[in-house]
């Protein structure tokens, strides 16, 4: 179990030296997301009160779209340098590999939210700062690594490749952005939600089925 | 014991027959239902085309698990002829529930959790036919195909549980929505026909469609050899 996690560890740590070194994927993220921001502004033109109430819809979707560009390139690296075979022979069990891809997505998340929440609230004047917010967006966060990492896995495998993740991975997506921007609408609007503890059972109960699920199949999908 | 090809066909029998029995009852035998009039007819064929839609996602699903268990294509031919099939009366379904509920619900789409939940299922269905044809080796698409189903079918359970917390928070627009169909025996009768003819049809469906799915991989593998054959031949004059 050491081993295990102290393996995921090391892995998670080398990806965010590499990510660190380039800023690659993180600067692409960050800008889209704000770019898309400036395209909802004209496309969604709304009173401060809608506003208001949409904030948490748009925030998620907007993360949703920059995460695909970072779960697209979350194997890149061992697949430029064909490293992965490397990969593979070096950790004590295959799935620590997707544990700690998982866990770098989510830190990835981590800091797209960071960066586009303070944005938001400077463009759109109004201020998103609120702590259960941000974790609830992380428990989404959670989730969308959770399958997000599954199915990058496959793709990169594909003939299509980029094409095929948004599709792939959107349906199985739903129950999570319905939580989140149920839930989070109602933290930000600051309006009662009896479904509120529902909303983030859910939320919890799908990242461990997806987690766990993952975890179980991840060696079919890398073994040949 | 019968050959395959036998029981297909007598599968198929079965399945042609019960479906234009159960046709004819809804037309015939059937009575016309007091609120709705005519279009309640739908419902029979409805109902089944979604009973089918969801029973062909589980058995991907199971045919997945058995898939990775025993590492036999047989499985996983069975698993693409289950998505397949399901997917085709996924549609169905949706389409005949959009024509009741056009004039039921006076529009032709609302977001009840049934109807999120089996679109959705349409999605997945569609995007699992596209991972499949954007590879080629057989037995890396049979292990992708079977962890797909099974992830796909995990969460579909998870999406009708949101979209109907989702309703419960939304007022009800069509305040008449739920119109508890009261279905006497003729009714009942007729519904359970026409499941019935569904499921055959589906069993004799699938079977074809996989019995298909293993001439064409057997073709391959006789044209693979037959050109390894060629090869040899033309070194062999060089």
């Amino acid at each position: 179990m050491k081993t295990w996690l102290g393996t995921a560890w090391v892995l998670v740590w080398k990806d965010l030296v590499q990510e660190w070194r380039s800023r690659d994927v993180l600067t692409s993220m960050f800008s889209f997301a704000v770019l898309s921001l400036f395209i909802f502004n004209y496309a969604l033109e709304l009173s401060p009160i809608d506003r208001a109430e949409i904030a948490p819809g748009l925030i998620w979707v907007v993360m949703v779209f920059a995460g695909t560009l970072g779960l697209n390139r979350s194997f890149a690296a061992e697949q430029d340098q064909g490293s992965f075979e490397g990969l593979m022979m070096a950790v004590p069990e295959l799935s620590v590999i997707y544990l700690a891809k998982m866990i770098t997505n989510l830190l990835m998340m981590f800091g797209l939210a960071i960066l586009v929440i303070p944005i938001y609230s400077l463009l759109y004047n109004q201020s998103l700062f609120d702590l259960r917010f941000f974790g609830i967006l992380m428990l989404g966060a959670w989730g969308y690594s959770a399958a997000g990492t599954l199915i990058s896995s496959m793709t990169v495998q594909t003939r299509m490749r980029d094409l095929l993740l948004p599709v792939l991975l959107f349906p199985l997506l739903l129950p999570v952005n319905m939580a989140v921007v149920k839930s989070g609408s109602a933290i930000i609007t600051v309006s009662a939600l009896p479904e509120f503890q529902s909303w983030i059972n859910l939320l919890l109960v799908y990242d461990v089925i997806m987690t766990v699920v993952s975890l179980m199949v991840f060696e079919y999908v890398i073994r040949e | 014991m019968l050959s395959e090809n036998k029981t297909i066909t007598i599968l198929s029998v079965i399945a042609a027959v019960l479906f234009v029995f159960a046709f004819l009852m809804v037309i015939f035998y059937a009575p016309i239902e007091v609120n709705m009039g005519l279009v309640q007819k739908v419902f029979y064929f409805h109902m089944s085309a979604a009973w089918v839609g969801m029973l062909a996602f589980l058995m991907a699903a199971i045919f997945g698990i058995l898939y990775l268990v025993h590492k036999d294509l047989k499985w996983d031919r069975l698993i693409a002829s289950s998505v397949e099939i399901g997917l085709l009366f996924t549609v169905i379904c949706i389409l005949s529930g959009m024509i009741w509920a056009r004039p039921i619900w006076n529009t032709w789409w609302t977001w009840d959790p049934r109807l999120t939940t089996v679109t959705i299922m349409a999605f997945t269905y569609i995007a699992f036919i596209l991972l499949r044809r954007s590879m080629d080796e057989p037995s890396k698409r049979a292990q992708f195909s079977a962890i797909y189903a099974i992830v796909g079918f995990v969460t579909v359970p998870l999406t009708f549980f949101s979209a109907r917390l989702l309703r419960t928070i939304h007022p009800i627009i069509f305040g008449s929505g739920e119109i508890d169909m009261n279905l006497n025996q003729p009714m009942l009768t007729t519904m359970f026909i026409s499941l019935g003819a569904f499921t055959i049809m589906y069993v004799a469906l699938l079977l074809q469609r996989a019995h298909l799915m293993q001439a064409e991989d057997d073709l391959m593998q006789l044209r693979m050899h037959t050109e390894i054959d060629a090869d040899w031949e033309d070194q062999a004059d060089a």
